[in-house]
């Protein structure tokens, strides 16, 4: 493990949506070092550069890798990237927080994570909920024993269209491994860490809500039973009307009581022209905590995020695409199976 | 109010410890201006008619001989409240609305909860295409303490909900999931798959009572529709008012049962079609009654298009 005198060099690779965030994180954080940018575009990767004050920018992660020495990476890249690049940063000898989901199948993220145990490397799945403070605060309460045993858990995420158009590869399911992969992850593996029981079954809905020639569905409700008899409805949207639409909405009900975090809970309202919208909550920012947690696990604390959670995630999406497409329950285990 | 309508409470039956003669419907009626609840010495439901002349019959008999009393009410001439469920299987609730049919007279089941303000006022709006054409409802139906239904939460609160969302959208359920809570008898999910691809999902059971018990723990409904979301709380309208003593709610207005009592004065009066009558109680009923079949089969179970 690293010590904690010198940064961590650090790549960010992929230069898209959500990459600024994490660029913004590592600033933040004394124990981590940009040493770079990559992105195959290299107009992308360019003008990535120019807003980290001029780091080094490439098109290929190998070269980069090479030449900056970095120790570690954050990869967000389209979701089919993911297991090669994951592979090809534990073969260098470097860390990876990756963008969710790990991969876009159970067998790419079993071998990323195998990958990462041969190179004795960090692996992080930037769950980055987990961070979150509304979803630390339900964690605490639960795990505080008021609500008791967790009876039924909804987790609703829910909002307009926020993607491209048609190029946008999140809608095509070949790169992306459709909505519950590229989003639906973040539900899933929040009420499985929220519960701390074991996933039995998914059963899933999902609907073309924006238009009937979505290749994915924008609007995914998952329904997920542990073996510990908890139940999880975790909704996913990108569907909603007006665009404008922002909520997320957390009920916990117990053998103890209930928990509810409804979507105002956490900021005031504003009421405009444009109708009403929430003010910026107050909090942590959750992309702080989650590099803070990486840059924990660098220096040898325990990942605040294991491979085998993205792993777990990653076969939960899968089921949850195949219970879509089925319309009947599918067993999480069976989907591992295949791909052990 | 014009008409106030003679009527024999009958019954104080029903699931486990409950009593709704008792504690929901005779304080309704002494409350509504449109009744006048009569009393009998007969211990015979068609003598008890005719010995006190009602003209409506509030059925609380105990669940296995509730239907029977229903058809016996209706043949005697009385228009019918019928506690819930109207009858504890689909046969009894057929020969009901058969009954009903035949003698032309209103027969309510005590559905309630569809007549409060809220879920009405979101009916109306859905109705006029507010939201456009709705796609999925999320509803929330939890009860807080209170005694456990001997058959089960789902036996016993799953008409409520279920029966809200069919009046809200309309929309015939066409395939039921339902998955057990932790302690089944007390909690359930239902997903249900409706017409026109709507969707709907409802969490409905009894939590073990928190400090605020009995009481309604949670009851909401989302509907996402083309064209936006209505956010119902059914608990509304209502104020919160916290004192030393505690947390409660204090209503604006009538409540679901006495605006219940105004529809079924309304439809008797009128000759109106009443805004809940058999179909409904039957239809619920098919959804819980796949949804026993689902729990036990572990998987999504086909209503029949005919029952739909």
């Amino acid at each position: 493990m690293e010590s904690n005198s010198v940064p961590v060099r650090v790549l960010v690779v992929g230069t898209g949506f959500i990459a600024a965030q994490h660029a913004a994180a590592i600033h933040a954080e004394p124990r981590l070092e940009l040493a770079g940018v990559v992105d195959i575009d290299p107009g992308r990767a360019a003008a990535a550069s120019r807003a980290n004050g001029g780091v080094p920018w490439f098109t290929d992660l190998g070269a980069a890798l090479e030449e900056t020495g970095a120790g570690g990476c954050v990869v967000c890249t389209p979701n089919d990237t993911h297991a090669a690049i994951a592979v090809q940063v534990a073969a260098a000898g470097a860390h990876l927080l990756i963008e969710k989901p790990l991969a876009t199948d159970v067998a790419g993220a079993r071998r990323a994570v195998a990958a990462f145990a041969r190179a004795g490397r960090v692996l992080m799945p930037a769950h980055s909920h987990r961070h979150y403070d509304y979803a630390l605060t339900v964690r605490d309460v639960i795990r505080s024993g008021d609500l008791g045993a967790v009876d039924m858990v909804r987790l609703s995420i829910l909002g307009g269209w926020i993607w491209p158009d048609w190029r946008g590869w999140m809608l095509d399911p070949a790169r992306s491994g459709g909505h519950a992969l590229h989003n639906g992850v973040h539900l899933l593996d929040l009420v499985t860490w929220w519960t701390g029981e074991v996933p039995e079954t998914v059963y899933a809905r999902g609907r073309r809500q924006t238009a009937a020639e979505l290749g994915i569905h924008d609007y995914l409700e998952m329904t997920v039973a542990f073996a510990g008899g908890a139940l999880a409805v975790c909704e996913m949207s990108r569907g909603h009307r007006p665009a404008s639409y922002a909520r997320r909405d957390v009920l916990v009900t117990g053998t103890g009581g209930i928990l509810t975090l409804p979507w105002d809970a956490e900021a005031g309202t504003v009421t405009g022209e444009t109708g009403t919208a929430l003010l910026p909550p107050g909090g942590t920012d959750g992309f702080a905590t989650q590099i803070a947690a990486w840059a924990d696990a660098l220096t040898g604390a325990p990942p605040a995020v294991t491979g085998e959670d993205g792993l777990l995630a990653v076969a939960m999406g899968v089921a949850a695409e195949r219970s879509i497409a089925a319309g009947v329950p599918v067993r999480v285990a069976d989907v591992l199976e295949e791909a052990a | 109010m014009s008409g106030t309508l003679r009527t024999l409470p009958w019954g104080s039956g029903g699931l486990g410890t409950q009593d709704h003669q008792r504690d929901m419907y005779l304080p309704a009626l002494r409350g509504h201006p449109g009744f006048t609840v009569v009393e009998a010495a007969a211990g015979d439901l068609t003598a008890a008619i005719a010995e006190t002349g009602a003209q409506v019959v509030c059925v609380c008999a105990p669940p296995a001989e509730r239907a029977d009393r229903i058809v016996e009410a209706l043949r005697a001439g009385c228009h019918v409240l019928a506690d819930k469920p109207m009858a504890p299987d689909l046969a009894g609730a057929e020969r009901v609305a058969a009954a009903a049919r035949e003698t032309g007279l209103v027969c309510m089941p005590a559905h309630h909860h569809r007549f409060g303000a809220a879920v009405q006022a979101a009916r109306a709006a859905l109705a006029a295409g507010r939201i456009g054409l709705p796609w999925n409802v999320q509803a929330d139906f939890l009860v807080d303490g209170g005694d456990p239904c001997p058959q089960g939460e789902l036996v016993n609160f799953g008409l409520y909900p279920v029966d809200v969302v069919l009046a809200l959208t309309g929309q015939a359920v066409e395939r039921v999931h339902a998955l057990p809570g932790r302690d089944p008898a007390r909690s359930t999910l239902l997903l249900l798959d409706h017409a026109h691809g709507l969707t709907s999902t409802i969490t409905v059971g009894r939590l073990h009572g928190t400090a605020g018990a009995p009481g309604m723990a949670l009851h909401r409904y989302r509907i996402s529709g083309s064209g936006g979301v209505m956010d119902v709380d059914a608990a509304r309208p209502g104020a919160a008012v916290r004192t030393a003593s505690g947390t409660r709610s204090a209503w604006h207005g009538p409540g679901t049962v006495g605006r219940m009592l105004t529809a079924l004065h309304t439809a008797i009066v009128t000759g109106r079609p009443p805004e809940a009558g058999p179909g409904d109680a039957l239809a619920a009923l098919r959804v819980t009654g796949a949804a026993a079949r689902s729990l036990t089969l572990g998987t999504p179970v086909p209503l029949d298009p005919s029952e739909a």
